[in-house]
């Protein structure tokens, strides 16, 4: 199977078709990406707009990264970005917990209500870029090289700022106790 | 053993995207590959209206290979030659364009309660099943004889205005300049046209369109089986040309890839069996699709039009009546449901005369009606 780099290096020579497929592959890994970031509707009007930034950009893609995903989330947090800019804030999801809670009653138990707000707290004390490493870590299974790349940064940087909000995330009150009762918990279930 | 990027995921799950969400966006980028203006006009009407290139059922066939055995095509924009010509020199030139998208096939089965012939196997059988067309189509093959006989009284060019809304909602207008020279200048003004004659962008011989035309053309003057074989071929069809064996290895391939994406998007779907049958109304439907949009993007060429005429009427599904279009005879050119895995149809009216689009009418269950107007016209070149 072709790899993205192939695909894109494909659609750079007039292949129209190429571009597509790398899109049919990471489809649902962006648009749940985006819907995980911006909510559901907000997500089904941007999906559209990165693939056309991505498409237009392919250009700089480097091609010696076999796996274009990485690079596609750097190109929807910019679109991000820029919807969050054009959004008065009063429309803006306040937290991610509240979107995931919006819809996924099964996170909400799992979690507890006071868990979230623990979690919620802990997340917003931590930097944005310490943030945003960990959410592609933790919610797009990257690799924290792969954040890096997401995010226009050198690995090391990511993994330091990964190792950071890990540190500070279970430092942050309330989470090593959730910790604890969650490990306890599942001690006690074997 | 639970740690804190544990519970950070579990803050992550989200409400997935609804399929027709994944096609919109798709006909978006595919629009933005055929032309850039075409972004900006999608991005001028509302999201809502944008589900024109979806169906009301899952997802059938992944959009990235256009020429899949199991995805029934439909062609609900003006086909407008630099639709593929990002490479080719030409996707900026081009007007805008909403480019034709895969649409899927039925989830729960696009299979057409069979009219086929069970008794065609091989390549030959499937290519030609449909060939020569029958008395109800004979029409269409009469006025593919007759156009190519006819002498234009003025001008030494038709002039194309084509209309394309969807609803209510005017998605773009595109004129194009056919000389009676065989060259094919299009833009979204007649000034954009003269700037690509002085360019010389003849999409005839450099447009994305240039291949479909080119079958077009030979189609006009070859066996309907030839014909047929040229164009599928033009189009990359990947089941044209291949034996049995290897068809069915195609078709089991892209059927698998299929029931794997609809699966990744919390679907179900009951892969298609091969057969003869299948395959022939594959054909047909892609047939159907490239025919036509050839013809709205060589509409003004005398050979495309007969060409197309001639292709068309080896479609089984097809019906052709006389018709009355605000005064003038026209005929019309009905795909029925059959050709679009048993969803919906497209329905051409043609100038009884000259054969020149008149209207282009396609239905998709569930979408506003996409229609087309063209308002055709014989100029002086040199004078626009």
């Amino acid at each position: 199977m072709a790899s993205d780099a192939d695909l894109i290096g494909r659609s750079l020579d007039g292949d129209v078709d190429a571009f597509v497929e790398v899109v049919g592959r990471h489809e649902v890994a962006v648009g749940s990406y985006l819907a995980r970031r911006a909510g559901r509707d907000a997500a089904e009007d941007l999906l559209g707009e990165v693939w056309v930034a991505a498409f237009e950009s392919r250009r700089s893609y480097d091609r010696s990264y076999d796996d274009a995903r990485p690079w596609l989330y750097g190109v929807a947090l910019n679109r991000l970005r820029r919807y969050w800019r054009s959004r008065p804030a009063e429309d803006l999801v306040a937290d991610v917990a509240d979107l995931a809670a919006g819809w996924d009653p099964w996170s909400a138990v799992d979690l507890g209500v006071d868990a979230r707000a623990v979690l919620r707290s802990a997340l917003m004390r931590l930097k944005p870029e310490e943030r945003e490493v960990l959410r592609l870590v933790a919610w797009e299974d990257l690799t924290a090289a792969d954040a890096a790349r997401a995010l226009g940064m050198p690995a090391g940087t990511a993994r330091r700022l990964l190792s950071q909000a890990r540190t500070a995330l279970r430092d942050a009150p309330g989470v090593s106790a959730l910790l604890k009762d969650r490990n306890s918990a599942k001690e006690r279930h074997r | 053993m639970t740690d804190e990027l544990d519970l950070v995921g579990e803050l992550g799950s989200a409400e997935p995207l609804r399929p027709e969400a994944y096609q919109r966006a798709r006909s978006v980028l595919r629009a933005a590959m055929a032309d850039p203006g075409t972004v900006r006009l999608l991005g001028a009407i509302s999201a809502e209206d944008t589900t024109m290139e979806t169906t009301s059922t899952m997802e059938t066939t992944t959009t990235r290979d256009h020429e899949s055995g199991p995805a029934i095509r439909r062609r609900r924009g003006i086909g407008v030659a630099g639709r593929l010509g990002i490479g080719a020199g030409v996707g900026v030139a081009a007007a805008a364009a909403i480019v034709a998208v895969v649409l899927n096939s039925s989830a729960t089965g696009g299979a057409v309660a069979g009219k086929d012939s069970p008794a065609a196997v091989g390549p030959a059988a499937v290519e030609s099943a449909a060939v020569e067309g029958s008395a109800d189509r004979a029409p269409l093959l009469t006025l593919a004889g007759s156009i190519t006989t006819l002498t234009p009284t003025s001008g030494d060019a038709w002039l194309v205005k084509a209309t394309q809304a969807h609803g209510t909602k005017t998605m773009q207008v595109v004129y194009t300049l056919y000389t009676d020279g065989h060259a094919i200048y299009t833009g979204d003004s007649v000034t954009d046209i003269k700037r690509a004659i002085t360019r010389h962008q003849d999409q005839m011989k450099a447009g994305g369109y240039a291949p479909l035309l080119k079958a077009a053309v030979a189609a006009a003057d070859s066996s309907s089986a030839d014909g047929r074989t040229r164009m599928l071929k033009a189009a990359k069809d990947p089941l044209i040309g291949l034996d049995p064996a290897a068809q069915k290895a195609k078709w089991d391939k892209q059927q698998a890839a299929a029931a794997a994406i609809v699966k990744q998007k919390g679907g179900t779907y009951q892969p298609k069996p091969y057969n003869p049958q299948a395959v022939q109304r594959h054909f047909d439907n892609a047939l159907w699709t490239y025919s036509t949009e050839a013809l709205s993007a060589g509409d003004g060429n005398t050979q495309v039009r007969a060409g197309v005429l001639r292709l068309l009427s080896t479609i089984s599904a097809v019906s052709v009546k006389d018709s009355t279009t605000d005064g003038k005879a026209t005929l019309t050119i009905t795909a029925g449901s059959e050709v679009f895995g048993g969803e919906g149809g497209e329905v051409l009216t043609v100038d009884a005369t000259t054969g020149m689009l008149v209207k282009d009418v396609s239905t998709v269950p569930g979408l506003p009606e996409a229609h087309t107007t063209y308002e055709s016209s014989r100029v002086t070149a040199a004078d626009l």
